[in-house]
């Protein structure tokens, strides 16, 4: 278990940022060969911070595909539109000349349409194409002429990383509680002998099941309350979408991880092993759900598990929410994987219960 | 004898009821035939299969083979489950609850209704002796207190058929006196009760004994008959003779 979790917590713990998908729309009138704006898109292509999932332009490119690309930024397909202006590389080139001349040189601009719903991948976008003006600028013209970087932010205006982590440490402490109690409730019942008295008498093992799912899916919509009335009077939070859908995917992540923790409680022949599953389950949650930095950053290898992780879907969802400010059309997703996972867990729950007679 | 006749006879009918865990066996073909209104006492050294037995007639357990009846209904008595009472070896009461508490939990769980319940529980507080603890958590009890607190759960429905799994284990011997007392009560007003002990001076009372042996069934029998066909001058005594009479 020590070697597992160290493991885990090395290959996660603030790892770089990887493939963060970004569309690029070039209408840089100057071609795609010997352009900056060719260059800087070359640079870009050689490191694997961004995955250019689509590069359009310069030919036949127009103003109609820059509309486009901010649509999939919108819809959440990607995470940023980089836009290179029509005179990109000659309102460059002039400022190039204006420097040299010491006359004063009129800035070139590349507009980033970024969702910042995550700052930490707006961020590296940002960063990024910095990264890759000064090397091309530098080493083609040993000069950098003032280029803009016009962030224009699709999601988050204002976000900043307490309303990253808000929604995170939402889905987290409602998944830790409910699956925890659970875990340990159900070890009592089983050693206090309150379990076989319950299944003699006129009560069904969904009946169980369900009420243990009603009243800690409770508790977790209750703490959740609480941990958005603090984040927002003491953090200042923004809230930009509908608050109750949020607690909604919140409560039917308490669900799923109650029933988990009863399912795994149930299955364990002691109350010994049935403790040992909750840093089995808690601690590869934690720190691959997106909770405290994206999933993105997360090596390739290990972000497959993370889309096996419920609390995943849950944080997705409540951020979406929270901060894109989507509703149930954007959600349902996120919101049907949690209600599957709800609904599989309860059913195995009493399943479970019904095999150990 | 034909179904109807049994079932108005006896609550508790087992054939040949078999539980095997991993090849090991637990109970081995048990063959039981109790009356209604019998105070039946299943005794028995630890891992004798005592437990086991009653886990499988009240459906805790699924028999490997053989079957059981419960007033004439096939385990698990799903139809008669109301009229079934059990009180489990480890209490099964919640000690975070009051007695009250616990009380009101398992009434609603058999759907009793608020004024059944509220002259119910005046009367088992009265046997068991703790009106005045109604109130109070379950964890502030004494470990005799629980006890009598879980015997009134597995009375809050007023089942016709009792099985009670050492019910008297960890109780003081005033207080188990008590605890018959109880038993008798309930079997006067026609209740049958089955309960377990590994305390053979006290099985005794019961009026008929069960004995059991690694699994097996090697007596049974009213207390004086067993201590007569033994010439023991105890249960225990006699409990020694079969099982030497079981080894040979």
């Amino acid at each position: 278990m020590p070697l597992f979790m160290i493991a885990i917590f090395g290959y996660t713990f603030g790892g770089d940022l990887r493939e963060v998908s970004v569309f690029i729309v070039n209408l840089d009138g100057e071609g795609a060969n010997g352009s900056i704006s060719a260059s800087i898109i070359e640079d870009l292509a050689t490191r694997d911070t961004l995955a250019i999932v689509s590069l359009i332009g310069p030919e036949n490119a127009s103003s109609s595909e820059v509309a486009s690309a901010i649509s999939k930024v919108e819809k959440g397909e990607i995470w940023a539109a980089i836009v290179f202006g029509e005179d990109f590389t000659e309102s460059a080139l002039e400022a190039l000349g204006n420097m040299r001349q010491g006359m004063p040189a009129i800035p070139s601009e590349i507009v980033v349409h970024v969702d910042s719903s995550n700052p930490n991948v707006a961020q590296a976008v940002v960063g990024e194409l910095q990264i890759s003006l000064q090397k091309t600028l530098v080493s083609e013209y040993g000069l950098i002429p003032p280029i803009v970087i016009d962030e224009n932010r699709v999601y988050g205006e204002g976000a900043e990383f307490i309303d990253f982590f808000a929604p995170g440490v939402m889905g987290l402490a409602a998944m830790m509680v409910t699956f925890m109690l659970s875990i340990v409730s159900f070890v009592h019942e089983r050693s206090y002998g309150t379990l076989d008295r319950l299944l003699t008498t006129p009560v069904t093992e969904g009946e169980i099941v369900g009420g243990y799912a009603l009243a800690l899916g409770f508790i977790a919509f209750i703490q959740s309350c609480v941990i958005l009335v603090t984040a927002i009077v003491a953090f200042n939070i923004q809230i930009v979408g509908n608050v109750l859908l949020a607690l909604f995917t919140i409560f039917l992540l308490g669900i799923g991880s109650q029933g988990l923790g009863f399912l795994l409680s149930s299955n364990a022949k002691t109350e010994f092993q049935a403790v040992q599953f909750m840093p089995i389950v808690l601690f590869p949650s934690i720190l691959l759900a997106g909770v405290f930095w994206p999933i993105e950053a997360i090596p390739d290898f290990l972000r497959p598990v993370s889309y096996f992780i419920p609390l995943t879907y849950a944080v997705e969802g409540c951020r979406s929410v929270m901060i894109r400010g989507w509703g149930i059309e954007e959600v349902w997703p996120q919101l049907l994987v949690l209600a599957a996972f709800a609904a599989a867990m309860l059913l195995l729950s009493t399943y479970s219960l019904k095999k150990r007679r | 004898m034909n179904m109807a006749a049994a079932e108005e006879e006896f609550a508790i009918l087992t054939k040949d009821l078999r539980k095997e865990y991993d090849g090991l066996v637990a109970v081995s073909d048990l063959g039981l035939r109790i009356r209604k209104g019998t105070l039946y006492g299943m005794i028995g050294p630890n891992g004798s299969g005592k437990t086991t037995t009653i886990k499988m007639l009240v459906g805790l357990l699924r028999p490997t083979s053989g079957e059981a009846f419960l007033m004439g209904e096939k385990v698990p008595a799903v139809r008669n489950i109301d009229r079934i009472g059990y009180m489990p070896q480890e209490m099964g009461i919640y000690t975070d609850l009051s007695v009250h508490e616990n009380l009101e939990l398992f009434s609603d769980m058999y759907s009793i209704g608020k004024g059944d319940f509220r002259r119910r529980e005046a009367e088992l507080l009265g046997m068991i002796d703790l009106e005045e603890r109604k109130g109070s958590l379950v964890s502030h009890l004494s470990g005799g207190m629980r006890h009598r607190v879980s015997l009134a759960c597995a009375l809050v429905h007023d089942p016709d058929l009792i099985f009670l799994d050492e019910p008297t284990v960890g109780v003081d011997p005033e207080l188990r006196v008590g605890f018959w007392d109880h038993f008798r009560e309930l079997r006067r007003r026609g209740k049958t009760i089955v309960l377990t002990t590994h305390y053979m001076d006290e099985a005794v009372r019961c009026d008929v004994v069960g004995m059991m042996r690694q699994g097996e069934l090697i007596a049974e029998g009213t207390p004086s008959e067993l201590m007569t066909v033994t010439g023991a001058g105890n249960l225990e005594d006699a409990f020694l003779s079969y099982a030497g009479r079981a080894r040979a």
